[in-house]
């Protein structure tokens, strides 16, 4: 029996009043924030002054000239190329070593997720003193190696804060895509394994054209997640070189932040942050695109 | 003498009898007093984190309460971050913060947001203003107002100090040998930067870095504090007074630059990363035989004090006794950063605020507060250098104080303009681009190109009203 249609609204309606709240809360929450920062972009205001006149698109405009703001994304772009592939690789192989039982395995695994739970502000100033020259056990292992006084200076030579950086980066986070892919790997059908290797596949090929293709949907995802992250990245490279020298090694977070609290240029930073959101919303729509087709 | 005339007389003498005690009080005094109408309350004074926070957590404040009943949550901030939060506080409206703790070259900036209380009608109310005059002239006169204004009292005498070791310098052999080899007198100490660079390379080949000539501070955020003094030393100027356009590219900066590139070759390997404490651990441990830093380096050099927990960071002392001291070469130190105390616009408390800062930067309270092994506060005041009980405190105090003393009187400001952190924000950008191996004169283009930019950004007109209210101070360039 149907229900009559007055009862369909009422039930309809409960549905809607049940919904709401949480969709105004996210709504709030989500939403609000980069509304009110795309409205603030379009006006006048820093710490300074009371002018909150609206400018139109003078900040855009700006931003589109502003070399330090190509620079900053050009710097972003070279740690994400560099460390997303290092990470994944890295990754990859520590979960395919942990992926048969070893002994003490468990212990491993907590120990090599221990990075990830730690503070990446932390993380960073932790390997500053590292590399620190006076006090820093890196320079120190170098001395004992080469048979001299080794005095590398890693946050200031140009030629090594790359690497500073890049080796800090990676060392905090191969291990989040080695428990995703770990967990990806762990998933896979053993069947299908042991039917290629009857067929005569050897490891490689097992691993190239059935475990791959099998988990790829979960590497998209972790590279993505990783991506993301790497477009943020802030704290490492505060800690280690505060985007120097110069600004050699600032990247667009770094840039954003000095803008707003720095130099107190809110409109400013926020049409900077208007244009990165609507950069990774891109990234983010396309990627998740393949994700659905690799599914 | 008619009736009417008897009775005026007698109720005036009895006025003045009765405003006495008030009279004969001091300014602490009254502070005290005043502030008793407000027991039970609190009142947040924003700090600089660490050492210097010590002294209204474990000295000030608990005294102040016990005093006037009044509570003082101290609020420490790491000094990066002071200047922002106090103003995003002041744009939030919160009142978070009743007093505060400025650097003297952010007062222009604070002021003229509106984020600084004017304190004259204060200072007049609780007859503050003979205490003022016995700070010590330099601070006094620069570090007080914004135009013609009270927004901070100083309250830290930081200046730089020329370290010396007396057993190096004063080495009979070294210094024959550094005659010899020079063709006149080790000076003891160097009195400009030629000197200074020929005993700092001298000491360390002769000694072979045991210990060093010198070690500075050459992290950017501090060398860029004494590339200002030395530019200015050099006969440099900051900009063109009439067309505001960046000067600091000039032959001065330059050769500023190029002096210090030089130097550290004769330094400690590693010393671009020097900031306080790596400088500070290597003189105290006997490395280098010269330095420039503030203040407590003189106190924690002769050991005073360091036996309290708040020290176990530092390193012993190795050289307690051997340590002189004088003006830097050039003889006009900065009076690198600083501290007044100010009371917030937004302070829902403002009175108590006032009282509180008032009490802390008088002659009673303060000579106790400069005394504080661990709180980092300097003499400030003209009885500060002259206080028997403060020459006391180590054998060679009476020199530290002289040489404090000579600081506050031929010491140079900071750069203070609209934004000024902008301006040494380039200016310590172009140091780290300077210790990575680039050209001086092609960085410091690029720190003037920088600079108009800001400037124009600020607004031409407006920064040099800034500049010449600033430049107009006593100490702003060498005399």
């Amino acid at each position: 029996m149907q229900p009559a249609s007055g009862q369909a609204f009422v039930g309809r309606g409960f549905k809607y009043g049940m919904v709401w709240p949480a969709v105004l809360v996210i709504l709030l929450i989500g939403l609000f924030p980069i509304v009110y920062t795309a409205i603030v972009s379009f006006q006048n205001i820093d710490m300074f002054g009371e002018d909150t006149s609206f400018q139109g698109g003078v900040h855009y405009a700006r931003l589109m000239g502003d070399a330090r703001f190509w620079q900053s994304v050009l710097h972003t772009m070279i740690f994400l190329v560099v460390a997303l592939p290092l990470e994944l690789v890295l990754g990859l192989l520590l979960a395919l070593l942990f992926l048969d039982r070893l002994p003490g395995k468990q212990i491993f695994v907590a120990l090599l997720i221990l990075p990830v739970v730690t503070s990446p502000i932390i993380a960073g100033s932790t390997w500053r003193l590292l590399f620190d020259n006076r006090y820093g056990p890196i320079n120190q292992i170098l001395s004992w190696l080469t048979g001299e006084p080794a005095t590398v200076l890693w946050t200031v030579n140009p030629v090594y804060v790359y690497p500073a950086i890049l080796l800090a980066e990676v060392w905090q986070w191969t291990p989040f895509m080695f428990l995703l892919l770990l967990a990806g790997l762990s998933n896979v059908d053993q069947s299908l394994n042991e039917a290629a290797e009857l067929d005569g596949a050897g490891f490689w090929k097992t691993f190239w054209y059935v475990t791959l293709p099998i988990i790829k949907p979960v590497i998209l995802i972790a590279c993505l997640i990783r991506a993301l992250d790497l477009f943020r990245l802030f704290d490492v490279v505060w800690a280690l070189t505060r985007g120097g020298p110069g600004t050699m090694t600032e990247t667009v977070s770094i840039y954003a932040y000095v803008l707003a609290f720095k130099q107190f240029e809110t409109s400013y930073a926020a049409a900077l942050a208007v244009v990165i959101i609507v950069l990774l919303s891109l990234v983010v729509m396309a990627a998740l695109r393949r994700v659905e087709f690799a599914r | 003498m008619n009736c009417r005339t008897i009775l005026a007389t007698a109720v005036s003498a009895t006025a003045i009898l009765a405003s006495l005690p008030a009279l004969a009080q001091s300014a602490a005094e009254r502070a005290v007093e005043a502030a008793k109408q407000y027991a039970g309350t609190e009142i947040t004074i924003v700090w600089e984190a660490g050492l210097q926070a010590l002294d209204p957590l474990n000295f000030s404040g608990p005294k102040w309460k016990e005093l006037t009943g009044i509570d003082v949550k101290v609020i420490e901030v790491p000094t990066a971050e002071m200047f922002t939060k106090i103003l995003q506080e002041h744009r939030a409206g919160t009142g978070a913060y009743d007093a505060l703790n400025v650097i003297p070259s952010w007062m222009a900036d604070l002021a003229r947001a509106g984020a600084l209380e004017p304190l004259d009608p204060y200072v007049d109310k609780y007859g503050y203003r003979d205490e003022l005059q016995t700070i010590a002239p330099v601070y006094r006169d620069n570090q007080m107002l914004v135009g013609d204004t009270i927004y901070g009292f100083p309250d830290d005498g930081d200046v730089f100090v020329f370290y010396y070791r007396t057993d190096v310098l004063g080495d009979p052999e070294i210094q024959a040998a550094f005659k010899e080899a020079k063709g006149y007198d080790l000076p003891v100490p160097p009195t400009d930067w030629q000197q200074f660079y020929d005993v700092s390379c001298f000491i360390t080949e002769h000694t072979g870095g045991k210990p060093y000539g010198a070690g500075l501070f050459r992290d950017p955020p501090y060398a860029q504090q004494m590339f200002q003094e030395r530019f200015r030393v050099a006969g440099g100027k900051f900009f063109d007074p009439e067309t505001m356009q960046a000067t600091v590219n000039s032959e001065a900066g330059v050769g500023v630059f190029q002096s210090m590139l030089e130097e550290n070759k004769c330094m400690p390997p590693g010393v671009e990363t020097w900031g306080f404490v790596e400088n500070l651990a290597a003189f105290l441990q006997g490395d280098t035989a010269m330095t420039i830093s503030w203040p407590p380096y003189g106190r924690w050099a002769a050991g005073y004090g360091l036996d309290q927990e708040a020290f176990s960071w530092v390193p012993k002392s190795q050289i307690a006794g051997k340590v002189g001291y004088a003006l830097t070469p050039g003889g006009h130190p900065q009076l690198a950063s600083g501290f007044s105390l100010a009371v917030s616009s937004d302070s829902n408390n403002k009175e108590a605020a006032y009282l509180f800062i008032q009490w802390l930067n008088s002659e009673e309270v303060s000579i106790d507060r400069v005394q504080l092994p661990y709180a980092l506060r300097d003499p400030f005041r003209d009885s500060h250098f002259t206080s028997e009980e403060y020459k006391s405190r180590w054998p060679e105090a009476p020199q530290y104080l002289e040489a404090l003393q000579a600081g506050a009187v031929s010491g140079i400001l900071d750069l203070s303009l609209l934004q000024t952190d902008r301006y040494e924000e380039a200016l310590r950008q172009g140091i780290s681009r300077l210790w990575a191996g680039e050209d001086p004169q092609a960085i410091l283009d690029d720190v003037a190109a920088q600079w108009d930019a800001i400037t124009e950004r600020v607004g031409v007109d407006a920064q040099r009203e800034a500049y010449l209210d600033w430049s107009s101070k006593p100490n702003a360039y060498p005399n």
